[in-house]
């Protein structure tokens, strides 16, 4: 079943067009990654998903409902989660403090206290740094944070904006591991990278974005194979 | 290997953490009142409400006091400075709730306590043409107004951030005053005199809510402080209360959290500039005149520098800033006429040396109060003396 589906999207920044005429669309249950380099036009893309920005064209549906003009915190009781690009996490508030805000918009405290116990299971440091400050902690652990925080709205779609950006390559790899585990447990995933080796090899489709437009589409073993992705985005050729 | 710019390098994460925990306990300690704040909240409840009762009671007597050294006497009468204090300490409480908790810069202020003034001077002064209603209702009617028009700017201005919004309040400061001064109906420098007072007479005959008697007023003010403080202590541990914070912190976060973010900017421009409508009730019945002169940008800034001198985001801070702002000028007549250069020099000092201003909120306590705070030592003190913490970095993914 589509969980989420664009169609001919196009984002504008001003006169600046960010995103042109762009269609994909995310099966429920699957790791889709987008990649791209700077300014390929990714978190605009997410942006446009979460609701943080208007199309200026086409149309958004998620779970069968046209979503393109409705308000980015009634998404997220849709189902529509994000970790923002820059993790995003409140400063100033404790972890459980930034867990608790993820559930902001949900009434069912009893389902809000099992997703918290999942979110300490998939990180089990955030547990230990309950009582820490989001903006003392260090970039690993903001990220593992920004994760388990989206996922305390108990999302149907988690959308990752550059969960690897700035972090060290052990975290890396299980920030990638635990995106799968999450994955398993239910949750369709939309996955932003410039870290394509990683992204497409954990992705069950995969989206090649250049300045605002798809230009190849696959699974993500078929892209990591494809010689033109390889050479412009894995290094390879 | 990836050929965009790869996986930055960061120090060994243990050791990353280590600094930043130790950062984070120094953070807590610094200041002019070392550990102030954790003092109070260390005692047991019924200590605090009794050094608040104790406060508030000498808070009341303080026109009768007349302490010495802290009087603004013989310069100026030591009732009226009080009551002009509390006129202040209120907007800077009301203030503290657009720029502190919600984090919207707003630096037309003077606009709501100008309409307020406004309010309570139009139906009760008998220079206005206008219905005359007793002066107790001005109160809540001017909160009214001033609240409708907190809305109004809201609405269309809301949409903007940071310095587009302060830029356009500052705008909204200047239209009222101008308004103030072209509307014929507003009586421009001319103005409203003998604007109305709460009623009764004491024993001997006499009005008791004189202009020229401070006491009352600043009972009067000191009283609705007091409840607008409870108010918006309930406000802060609500869910509310919880949003505006996570909205000042990072707005697009709070809305992708599901915080209906303009809805609730909103209503905190609308709550505080209730509270400025009240403040400039208060203002109008104290001074019993009013007109044009009273409501320029200076005074809108003077608001922010109350807040920001006292801490933003913390409303005991607040009270503290506004009233400093007031007394200070009263207090040292000789250099009245360079308030403005004062507060400025006193406020890059506080910038520099006390960036969080005289009484720091902390971020947290805003959000969760106590509760919060009492968890938060407990977890502090389960980290080792070393202050090392064993990572296992594996240890979620594999699970």
């Amino acid at each position: 079943m589509t969980l989420l589906e664009l169609k001919n999207i196009s984002v504008h920044y001003g006169r600046i067009q960010a995103i042109s005429d762009m269609s994909f669309s995310v099966e429920e249950g699957e790791i889709v990654s987008l990649i791209g380099a700077n300014g390929a036009g990714k978190t605009t893309t997410m942006r446009t998903i979460s609701g943080l920005l208007a199309p200026s064209a086409g149309s958004i549906t998620f779970a069968g409902q046209d979503i393109t003009r409705m308000k980015a915190h009634i998404r997220v009781v849709q189902g529509i989660s994000q970790a923002p690009e820059g993790r995003g996490i409140f400063p100033g508030m404790t972890v459980e403090e930034n867990l608790d805000m993820g559930s902001y918009g949900r009434k069912d405290r009893t389902k809000v206290a099992e997703d918290l116990e999942r979110v300490f299971d998939l990180f089990p440091r955030l547990k230990e740094r309950i009582k820490q400050f989001g903006g003392t902690m260090s970039g690993g652990e903001q990220q593992m944070l920004a994760i388990g925080r989206a996922l305390m709205s108990n999302p149907k779609l988690l959308l990752l904006d550059e969960p690897s950006m700035g972090l060290a390559p052990q975290f890396i790899r299980q920030i990638f591991k635990i995106v799968t585990e999450i994955n398993n447990q239910g949750t369709t995933v939309l996955l932003v990278e410039q870290n394509a080796n990683q992204a497409l090899a954990r992705a069950h489709r995969a989206f090649v974005l250049e300045t605002g437009s798809i230009t190849h589409r696959g699974t993500g073993k078929e892209l990591l194979a494809n010689p033109a992705v390889k050479e412009a985005y894995l290094g390879v050729g | 290997m990836s050929t965009t710019d790869g996986p930055t390098l960061i120090p060994d994460d243990a050791s990353a953490q280590e600094i930043a925990d130790r950062e984070a306990r120094m953070r807590r300690r610094k200041g002019w009142f070392p550990g102030l704040s954790d003092k109070w909240n260390a005692l047991p409840r019924q200590t605090q409400w009794l050094i608040l009762i104790v406060v508030v009671v000498i808070a009341y007597l303080l026109p009768i006091l007349n302490p010495p050294l802290i009087t603004t006497e013989p310069g100026n009468n030591w009732q009226i400075a009080l009551a002009q204090m509390s006129v202040y300490a209120l907007v800077a409480v009301g203030l503290n709730v657009v720029v502190g908790y919600a984090g919207l810069l707003d630096l037309g202020y003077v606009a709501f306590f100008a309409l307020g003034s406004y309010t309570a001077a139009m139906f009760t002064s008998p220079d206005s043409p206008y219905v005359h209603i007793p002066y107790l209702w001005t109160l809540p009617l001017a909160m009214a107004v001033a609240m409708f028009f907190g809305v109004v700017l809201g609405v269309p201005t809301l949409r903007l951030r940071g310095d587009y919004l302060a830029i356009v309040t500052l705008g909204f400061g200047e239209i009222v005053r101008i308004l103030a001064t072209i509307i014929p109906a507003m009586k421009g420098q001319v103005g409203f005199q003998n604007v109305g007072h709460p009623p009764g007479t004491d024993s001997s005959g006499q009005t008791i809510f004189q202009n020229s008697n401070g006491t009352p007023w600043y009972w009067l003010t000191l009283t609705i402080i007091i409840l607008v403080l409870l108010a918006a202590g309930n406000l802060e541990r609500s869910r509310v209360g919880r949003a505006w914070i996570a909205i000042r912190e990072d707005e697009d976060a709070a809305e992708i959290m599901g915080v209906p973010t303009f809805k609730y900017k909103v209503w905190a421009f609308a709550i505080g500039a209730s509270v400025g409508g009240l403040s400039g009730a208060l203002f109008a019945g104290q001074v019993g005149f009013v007109n044009n002169q009273k409501f320029d940008i200076a005074t809108s800034i003077l608001f922010v520098a109350a807040v920001v001198m006292g801490g933003t985001g913390n409303k005991v801070g607040a009270i503290l800033g506004g009233a400093l702002v007031a007394y200070i000028p009263l207090r040292f007549t000789a250099i009245a006429e360079f308030k403005y250069l004062i507060f400025g020099a006193a406020l890059v000092v506080i910038m520099i040396f006390r960036p969080g201003g005289l009484l720091p909120a902390r971020q947290s306590l805003l959000a969760y109060g106590r509760l919060a705070y009492n968890k938060l030592k407990g977890a502090l003190g389960d980290i080792p003396a070393s202050g090392k913490v064993v990572l296992e970095p594996g240890k979620g993914a594999d699970k």
